[in-house]
């Protein structure tokens, strides 16, 4: 047992891993981008202050930001078929576990992304929409034109903030009927082989590599976009 | 031009605005003067749709309105006719001095982009920004700021443009050069509706000085009816406490 790490088996298990990055990378972009229509309309109904819809949305928001999402995962993975199954008659327990992650996931950014959306939604002053009136468009044209595109600007650090912590979570998928993530499989080889170390040693990198890649894209972005500064 | 009749606005139990009548002939410029609160902003953001007025009718050339059941086709017409100039400059601050004069023209008024810049360019000269046209509001001073904000209502060639306070954010040194281009519009012959408290301003560009208090027009006329002979109390007690101060030298 002296032998927990070899730089030898490490390499030899980077070529195994690493592949496994498309199912992380699928959970990501599904969550991304599915969770980040949810929070719009998420947000959007917050502002509206809509009775019984408002109450049902501060429920929401307070129980995906106040629950580990490991426990929201359990919840879907088991709660959701019986769901399905009492209400509409139908039997999910043939869907693939990726489907129980990704709505997971999906649900969990409808929250998180939808209170930063409602923060920069909240910030950009009366001033602007009215200013677009005064020269004569219309709503459309105006929330288009003059206030999604500082909402944009106003929210990058922290989508970017939030995107890698989603990459990050994906770290809890395995967890879940087996998925191989980056994770799943530095645990299964781990366990195959019977040295644990060297396989979270390769996806301690991947994650590493990756994150500081995604701070890097998201600084130049916000750098570029800065109209305020001198 | 135009002619409001019997505008009612509340804000809750608050009455703004009590019943307002008022006539703006084509070409003139019309101020409009009263104490903090006596409705001013909120009459001119009536005209606008900016607010909604409660009742009244409301005449802009040949188009009339009832204000109490006004539609979003007339709200539109009317706002394509007319131009704001905000007291707070109200830029949009992710886009350029030339953008921020681009943008009507474009969007709203569909015209090519490099017409639409052509037209923009020449406006933000007009206005004495031409080496400011590729800066962000951000980096302007007031004052060059609200001249943008006057640029980017002119350039749509409005019928009438509504300023609201345009000097009053600005530090007293950036006022002046702000007032000058506000008289440049004047003499273009654009329609022009201005709340101030720049009482000297006001007397001299006007043809007609409207004075308001709690919420109704308490007396209007030309400049010498209001400036030296007010007729009504209320008028010349709001006018006494400026009188000293600003118009010494007329
Ligand atoms: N959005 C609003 N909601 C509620 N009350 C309002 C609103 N806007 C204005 N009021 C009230 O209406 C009254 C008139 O306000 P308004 O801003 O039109 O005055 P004003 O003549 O422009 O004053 P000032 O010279 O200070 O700008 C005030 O009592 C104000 O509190
Ligand atoms: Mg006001």
């Amino acid at each position: 047992m002296g032998d927990y790490f070899s730089i030898e088996r490490f390499l030899k298990l980077i070529p195994k891993i690493v592949p496994q990055l498309s199912v992380t990378f699928a959970i990501v972009i599904v969550s991304m981008v599915i969770g980040t229509l949810l929070a719009l309309v998420v947000a959007t109904l917050e502002i509206k202050k809509i009775p019984v819809l408002q109450q049902f949305l501060k429920v929401y928001v307070s129980y995906m930001r106040g629950t580990p999402l490991l426990v929201q995962m359990m919840v879907v993975y088991y709660g959701l078929p019986l769901l399905m199954q009492t209400i509409f008659k139908i039997d999910v327990n043939s869907w693939s576990p990726i489907v129980f992650v990704d709505i997971a996931f999906i649900l969990n950014e409808g929250a998180f992304l939808g209170e930063i959306f409602r923060g920069a939604i909240l910030s950009i002053p009366i001033e602007q929409t009215e200013a677009g009136y005064s020269i004569g468009m219309t709503g459309i044209q105006t929330f288009v034109r003059i206030i999604l595109p500082q909402i944009i600007r106003s929210i990058i650090p922290a989508y970017g903030v939030d995107l890698i912590g989603v990459f990050h979570n994906t770290s809890l998928v395995f967890t879940i009927g087996g998925i191989l993530d980056i994770m799943g499989k530095a645990k299964v080889l781990g366990t195959a082989t019977g040295h644990t170390l060297d396989g979270y040693v390769v996806a301690a990198l991947i994650y590493v590599l990756i994150s500081l890649v995604l701070k890097i894209i998201f600084y130049r972005i916000d750098k570029k976009l800065v109209f305020e500064r001198r | 031009m135009i002619e409001i009749t019997g505008l009612k606005k509340s804000f809750g139990d608050n009455k703004v605005l009590k019943n307002i009548n008022l006539k703006i002939e084509a070409g003139s410029v019309v101020s409009i003067l009263g104490p903090s609160g006596s409705g001013k902003t909120t009459l001119l953001r009536c005209i606008n749709f900016l607010e909604r007025a409660d009742e009244g009718n409301f005449q802009f050339g040949d188009q009339k309105i009832n204000l109490k059941h006004v539609s979003k086709k007339e709200i539109l017409s009317v706002r394509r006719k007319s131009g704001f100039v905000f007291q707070n400059y109200a830029l949009f601050p992710h886009m350029t001095v030339l953008q921020n004069v681009m943008e009507g023209l474009v969007t709203v008024r569909k015209i090519p982009k490099a017409e639409a810049c052509k037209k923009a360019e020449d406006t933000i000269k007009w206005v004495g920004l031409a080496d400011r046209k590729d800066y962000y509001p951000s980096q302007l001073s007031g004052g060059q700021q609200q001249r943008v904000g006057i640029a980017r209502a002119v350039a749509l060639n409005p019928e009438v443009i509504l300023f609201d306070e345009p000097t009053s954010a600005l530090d007293p040194e950036l006022v002046g050069e702000t007032l000058d281009v506000i008289k440049k519009v004047a003499q273009t012959g654009i329609t022009m509706i201005i709340v101030t408290h720049e009482m000297a301003f006001a007397e001299r560009i006007s043809d007609k000085v409207v004075f308001m208090d709690g919420g109704v027009v308490v007396e209007e006329g030309s400049p010498r009816d209001i400036f030296v002979n007010p007729k009504e109390e209320r008028t010349q007690k709001f006018l006494s406490r400026f009188i000293q101060k600003d118009m010494y030298y007329i």
